[in-house]
């Protein structure tokens, strides 16, 4: 698995595998049947990913043991089952398995490298863990980086049910607390590195002594599991946390992981993060047309994920991004600028004066 | 395109350029600035400044903001002359430009008087100062409430910028969020504010998009939003927050001798395009309200249409869309009204992009008709019977009331009515203003309080 295959070859084995009665999830095998096309025949090129049907919701109600291939065997090696953010409705369930995660981990510890990430610092996770992959994936990098994880938990669940029922109040309280356990961490430990949102990194910006704190004691923020514009990104860089250096993440529960940040990035470049091709792939798409829109233009994201434990391709997000050049050899595009689905201010007031 | 008027956020360490930047474009759709637009981030640590910052020496304030407005009305400010401001605020709002120039005097007016205007509202049973040597023998002293306040300001008129100044002259620290449609006034008096001596921690406009505006309004102690009756809805509850909803203002005619007053009835409709909350929406009538109806209908359908930049120019422009779909709301929601004026619309296509909205009369049959309460951003005015039977209901909710006429036992009544703001006696149109005369309420009711002091 250290070999990053070719993208075709990846698609071609990927389709073979779990479309095969003696290899594939009952889930897909089943889900076949009402294909109106043949994978296995028809499935050849990135473009063709496209003939799929956004499987994503029926992920909310499937019995987990049928998403594993069944060439696995009976004795799958499961690193554990995860679930979406719930915003919109009941949780989307994957299982990640553990080839996929030495995969996965394989690959982040290489661009951690590339980025001359600390080694041999504990880690400080402040955001979801629970049925949430966030948590688990500083669990694996703080590992592999020979450093300990401490962890703080936050239920993004609760957060979006007090904001959608209009108690912001008590959102605000929650996140004070989480950030108050955080502070009994970063003051006694030698946390070197810290994961979190970026709404909770914009509370934290509110208390001086806290940010002082971070810039003495901490080299890495890694932010991830919801946005941060440019504007605000250059705010952390050059107000707030100067002396400490911060990567975004973007990625989805549907992916089984995250892309990074491209580095050195500019304060004049778009926020350009690159997906773990070719098991993870981006279109970005007009929402009307399902069309690619022009490089530089922006749409809605598509999200694939193609390895041998998982299969869950043309997953239309609910973020919108600015299409972006892959890197040589990338499968897809990379995305930048993420925001979700804009809402837009109602413009059609028409009474009143004001 | 490159080189649009660049409008930038005003934070506590300066103007600030994000890469978020709205277009504003004319009524045509030609753009002409843009607008930059900050982050959540950046509104907090804007909000965090100010309410560090420390309060400027009264006589300090009261000057500077008299230079301030001053320098609004003469001098180039962020590269804008007074009349480029003025061209420009005309091609995007589509008020007529005779009305952006007298707001412009306005707003100096105001500015001068900013300081004395704010300090009218302090109870006779207090002093400002504690030195005052009243306090040892025990007294009141004013004093503000709260240090920071937040504004959702309008785009509707530009002299509505002028009630913010009364909280800075009474050494608040506020912070405005522009509308998007005319963010040009804010722009330009924060500027000159900051040029005549305002620290940047003191004042601060900070445009966000829709999801960043609470925030603003959370970070502050305070906070005026205008709107719709939906902000009305949303803040009415919370008493930190000052919410100015739609204005209803109402004339009422007492007896047949309406003739004499017509001038002032029409004035009240379509002064100042028929755009703001002190413009008549509706006029009750005791007696025969026809032949009314048709008077103010024959007076506003001579009014010409022209747009919105010439020197002659009274109604208001709005972009095609906008003006047919305002259009439309009017049509949808008449209703049963008998049309004296605009019964087959009031869209007239300049033919290039933009139409004037012109004129409106209709006339309803009976006082509680809730079209009475329709409030469109041009002059359109609802006429409706009135009996001295029906009492004061249906003139409640009122911003302005004029009464043309009236009997001291009815005035009594309305001026008791708490639902009735301002109450105008005679040949006063609805949209007198004055420094120094509430509009709705002083502002330093929600701003200040007393606090007993006693010393050796």
């Amino acid at each position: 698995m250290d070999q990053v295959p070719d993208p075709e070859e990846l698609i071609e084995a990927a389709i073979q595998w779990h479309f095969d009665p003696r290899t594939g999830s009952r889930f897909w095998l089943e889900r076949a049947r009402t294909l109106d096309f043949d994978p296995r025949r028809d499935v050849r090129t990135f473009a063709d990913l496209r003939l799929f049907p956004n499987v994503a919701n029926e992920l909310r109600d499937i019995r987990v043991e049928d998403l594993i291939p069944t060439g696995y065997g009976p004795k799958a090696d499961v690193v554990g089952v995860f679930e979406s953010g719930g915003t919109t409705g009941a949780p989307k369930r994957v299982v990640l398995l553990a080839d996929w995660m030495n995969c996965l981990m394989t690959h982040q510890m290489q661009v951690m490298d590339e980025r001359g990430d600390p080694r041999d610092v504990d880690w400080l996770s402040l955001g979801p863990s629970g049925p949430h992959l966030f948590g688990e994936i500083a669990t694996w990098q703080a590992r592999l980086r020979g450093g300990m994880k401490f962890s703080i938990d936050m239920d993004p669940r609760w957060v979006k049910k007090c904001l959608r029922d209009g108690r912001t109040e008590e959102a605000d309280r929650y996140a004070e607390h989480l950030i108050d356990q955080g502070v009994f961490v970063l003051e006694t430990q030698d946390i070197g590195i810290m994961m979190t949102t970026p709404p909770l990194l914009e509370r934290i910006a509110r208390r001086d002594e806290l940010v002082s704190l971070i810039n003495e004691k901490l080299q890495l923020i890694i932010w991830g599991g919801a946005q941060m514009d440019a504007d605000t990104r250059d705010l952390f860089r050059t107000e707030i946390f100067p002396e400490v250096r911060l990567c975004g993440t973007y990625g989805s529960t549907m992916i089984l992981g995250t892309a990074t940040e491209r580095t050195g990035l500019t304060e004049n470049d778009p926020m350009i993060f690159d997906p773990f091709s070719p098991y993870i792939s981006f279109s970005v798409v007009d929402p009307v047309t399902g069309e690619d829109v022009a490089y530089g233009e922006r749409g809605q994201v598509v999200m694939n994920h193609i390895s041998k434990s998982m299969l869950l391709p043309n997953n239309l997000e609910r973020d919108v991004a600015t299409r972006i050049q892959p890197l040589p050899r990338q499968l897809g595009d990379s995305v930048a600028d993420v925001t979700p689905v804009a809402v837009f201010e109602n413009e059609a007031v028409i009474e009143g004066v004001y | 395109m490159s080189e649009l008027l660049q409008l930038e956020a005003l934070g506590s360490s300066g103007p600030y350029r994000t890469r978020n930047r709205l277009t504003i474009s004319d009524l045509t759709g030609t753009p002409v600035a843009e607008l930059s637009l900050v982050p959540r981030l950046f509104v907090q640590r804007s909000l965090a400044a100010l309410h560090l910052a420390h309060t400027v020496p009264a006589d300090e304030r009261a000057r500077v903001i008299a230079q301030a407005g001053q320098a609004f009305a003469t001098g180039i400010i962020g590269g804008l002359s007074i009349e480029e401001y003025q061209h420009i605020v005309s091609r995007v709002s589509g008020m007529p430009i005779s009305v952006v120039r007298t707001a412009t005097e306005a707003i100096t007016h105001s500015a001068a008087e900013a300081y004395r205007s704010a300090v009218r509202a302090r109870p006779h049973g207090s002093v400002h100062d504690w030195r005052d040597p009243l306090t040892r023998r025990g007294d009141a002293v004013w004093t503000r409430r709260a240090r920071v306040l937040a504004v959702h300001a309008p785009g509707n008129e530009p002299a509505v910028h002028t009630q913010w100044l009364e909280a800075l002259a009474l050494g608040y620290r506020v912070a405005v969020r522009p509308s998007q449609r005319e963010p040009f006034t804010p722009h330009r008096l924060i500027t000159a504010l900051r040029e005549a001596g305002f620290g940047t921690g003191h004042v601060v406009l900070l445009p966000t998009d829709h999801s960043v505006a609470d925030d603003i309004i959370r970070a502050a102690d305070r906070a005026m939003v205008y709107g719709g009756q939906q902000v009305v809805n949303k803040y009415g509850n919370d008493n930190t927050v000052l919410s100015q909803g739609p204005g209803r203002s109402k004339i009422l005619l007492t007896d047949d001798d309406w003739q004499p007053h017509l001038d002032t009835i029409v004035d009240s409709v379509s002064a100042l395009g028929g755009m703001a909350c002190i413009n008549a929406t509706a006029v009750f009538v005791e007696g025969d309200p026809t032949p009314v109806a048709e008077a103010i209908a024959e007076r506003l359908a001579a009014i010409p249409s022209l747009p919105p930049d010439d020197d002659k120019a009274v109604l208001p422009t709005q972009p095609l869309a906008v003006a047919k779909a305002t259009e439309r709301y009017l049509l949808d929601h008449a209703g049963n009204a008998t049309a004296h004026l605009g019964g087959d619309g009031i869209v007239d296509d300049l033919g290039d992009g933009s139409a004037v909205m012109r004129p409106a009369v209709f006339q309803v049959d009976r006082s509680d008709a809730p079209q009475t309460g329709i409030e469109l951003a041009f002059p359109c005015v609802w006429v409706a019977p009135w009996s001295r039977a029906e009492d004061i209901q249906p003139l409640k909710n009122t911003l302005v009331l004029t009464v043309i006429n009236g009997d001291e036992a009815l005035i009594d009544r309305l001026v008791d009515e708490p639902t009735i703001s301002n109450v105008y006696i005679g040949d006063h149109p609805t949209h007198w203003m004055r420094p120094g005369i509430p509009h709705d309420g002083y502002l330093a009711e929600f701003l200040m309080r007393t606090k007993a002091m006693i010393r050796d």
